[in-house]
Formats: C-alpha cells, structure tokens, sequence
C-alpha cells in the first residue's frame, strides 16, 4: 500500500509564460509567490512520484481520436513544444510507468475504461505549474490527461469516482514505500477563443473555492454542474480539482492564494488539499 | 457544427514552420484540404464569426495567432462577432 502523501492545485496560462516578461513586477512577485508556497508544500510532503491532471490543449489529441481520459504509462514523456516553453528544464520529463499501468490496471479491474499512453507529450496545463513550482528535484510523473476542451466531456460526478478510484489504486499499489502526490492542474474561470474571451467570473471563482473548502461532495456537484459551463469554456478545467478532491477524500482544502489575473486571461488559483 | 477539415487545418498549423509558410500564401496551404467554398472564403477574409461557429474555440484562437493576428486585434473581432449574432 503506497502512502498518499498530499494534492494540490495550481492554474496554468500560457501567457504566464509567454508574456511573464510584459506583467508588472508586482504580478510577478504575486505569481512566484504562490507557485513557490505551492513547491515548498509538495517539497514537504517528500513525493516519490506525482500523479498529474491536466487537459491536453490540442497537442497529443484530435477530433479523430479524443480520449475522455488518458493515463500515462511510460517511463519517459516528451517535454512541451510550444515556443514560449522552450526554457522547460526538465526534457525529457521522467515518468512512473509502474504506478501508471497500475492504475490503468485498477480502473479497468473497476469498470473504468481509460485510454493509455506510453509517451505522451506535455504541454503547458502539465508543464508551467512544475516549472514555476521550482521544486527541489522533479519527481517521475503518471500524467493524466482529462478531456477539458472539447465536449462531450466527464461528468461532475464521474470526476469524483475517478478520484475516489485514484485513491484506491494509491492504497493498492504493491510498492509499500512509494510516496504518492497528486497535482490538479487549470481553472478556476477563464475562456478562450469565445466572444467573451479574457472575461474572468470573480464570483464563480470564489463560490467554487467555497465549494472545495467545505468539502462536500453533493453541493459541489450540483455548484459545477450549474455554473462550470457559464463561467468560460476554460472553466472546465475545474473537472481535474474534483478529481483531485475526491482522491483526497473530500476533506476539504486550504487556499493558498486566488487571483484574478486578467493580463493572463485566468482567475488563478492554488490550493492544498487536506488529506 | 464541427467542420473537420477546418478544425484539421487549425489543429495541423500549430507544427513548426506551419504558421510562416500559411503566412506566406494561405492559398497553398488552403489547397492541401477539402474545404467547402465558403470556408475558404471566410479563411481568406479573416471572418472570425463564420469561423468560430464551425471550430472548438482553442483552435480558433491558435489559428488567428499563427495567421499573424494580435491578441488585441482577435478579441476585438470576437467581441464584434457576439454583437454580430446578437442583432442578427
């Protein structure tokens, strides 16, 4: 039985990246900080390894094959290939192919039905958290990809049986050292390429951290359900936190800081789970 | 609706060098995929209303970006293009 040792969540912008140099020095010192606070909380709980949500923006997958949920099995993924990455560090990113298949083993063992991939390439919603964290070393990765972007997409309520089942393949895992975190990665509000693009819900945002903080699973379904699809087609992103949540056992969590960020387009947010 | 091809196309000019050589004659790239007339045309003209009603709105915005449009320059068009289905 693996130790589940802590999970977290953290936005992701392309822009924090593109245009990191044009915000002001506040908002960088804003930005930093947060990211930071976040690395040395996941530092702390000392992970042997990572379990990652993210969404893929249009870089592993297409509309001619558009996985619901992809699990990351290899030993090895390719590191992110937009421009405005090529600083990354970490290529190629290592990954924990044991871990992986476990899990994709646990789901269909459970009537999950997962895609899977041996090597899958990680864009920014995987890459700027790991990056701005500045973690003391970066941990093999099981990187997840939730479709976030392009309807159909997982129910609220299926987000929150595949963390409960995350939480179970953790407590399964035959490797009985094995320190397992997990990283939730996008939101909270923002949309992209829509007519309201760069518009930021502030109120959205802070009923939904209210949500998470209290914790319980039904109000918060019912919350999502009603407002993720209206607060911005990136606000689907949010999925990856109940996820995220439900793997931490709906214990609630602890905001570390949340920001509407317009010069990023995103209502960043970034938060520990109490586990 | 989705168009395929479309969203193939937007999807397919995030590739290195993509974005320079559409920059430099759309209507070579454009001739590579089966296009109705009317995309094309709407391609052409940077007609972001027509468009984004046939593409998931990420692509919508990677294309503009490698077709050399601003971040300012799209917002506004977009902004243009609720106006646009709002008043009919």
């Amino acid at each position: 039985m693996a130790k589940f040792v802590g999970a977290f969540a953290a936005s992701h912008a392309p822009l924090i990246a593109r245009d990191w140099p044009l915000l002001t020095e506040a908002r960088r010192n804003e930005m930093t900080a947060a990211y930071r606070e976040l690395g040395r909380r996941m530092d702390a709980v000392a992970p042997d390894v990572i379990i990652e949500l993210s969404p893929d923006h249009w870089v592993n997958f297409f509309l001619d094959n558009l996985p619901s949920i992809c699990i990351g099995v290899g030993d090895a993924h390719e590191g992110p290939p937009e421009p405005f990455m090529q600083k990354f560090p970490y290529r190629p990113i290592k990954g924990h192919a044991a871990l992986g298949q476990h899990i994709a083993a646990t789901a269909l063992a459970r009537d999950f039905e997962p895609s899977i991939s041996h090597r899958l390439t990680l864009d920014h919603g995987f890459c700027i958290p790991l990056w701005k964290m500045e973690l003391a070393s970066l941990p093999p990765l099981v990187p997840i990809i939730v479709n976030d972007l392009e309807p159909p997409m997982l129910s609220v309520r299926r987000c929150f049986a595949w963390g409960r089942l995350l939480a179970a393949a953790i407590a399964s895992s035959p490797d009985p050292n094995l320190r397992v975190a997990i990283l939730a990665t996008g939101g909270l509000s923002h949309s992209i390429g829509e007519p309201n693009m760069g518009a930021i819900d502030e109120g959205f945002d802070h009923a939904c951290i209210r949500a998470f903080t209290d914790g319980a699973e039904a109000p918060l379904v019912d919350f999502l359900e009603a407002r993720m699809a209206g607060a911005g087609n990136g606000t689907h992103e949010v999925r990856n936190w109940v996820i995220a949540h439900a793997a931490a056992g709906n214990r609630g969590f602890d905001l570390i800081d949340y920001r509407a960020v317009p010069e990023v387009y995103v209502g960043c947010g970034f938060a520990s789970w109490r586990v | 609706m989705t168009d395929y091809w479309l969203s193939k196309l937007f999807f397919d000019l995030q590739a290195p060098g993509a974005g320079a050589e559409y920059r430099a004659d759309r209507g070579k790239v454009l001739a590579r995929y089966p296009l109705a007339d009317e995309v094309k045309k709407a391609l052409l003209a940077d007609d972001v209303t027509f468009l984004a009603s046939r593409v998931n709105p990420y692509l919508l915005r990677y294309y503009f970006g490698a077709a050399g449009m601003s971040d300012e320059v799209f917002r506004r068009k977009l902004r243009e293009s609720k106006s646009e289905v709002q008043h009919g």
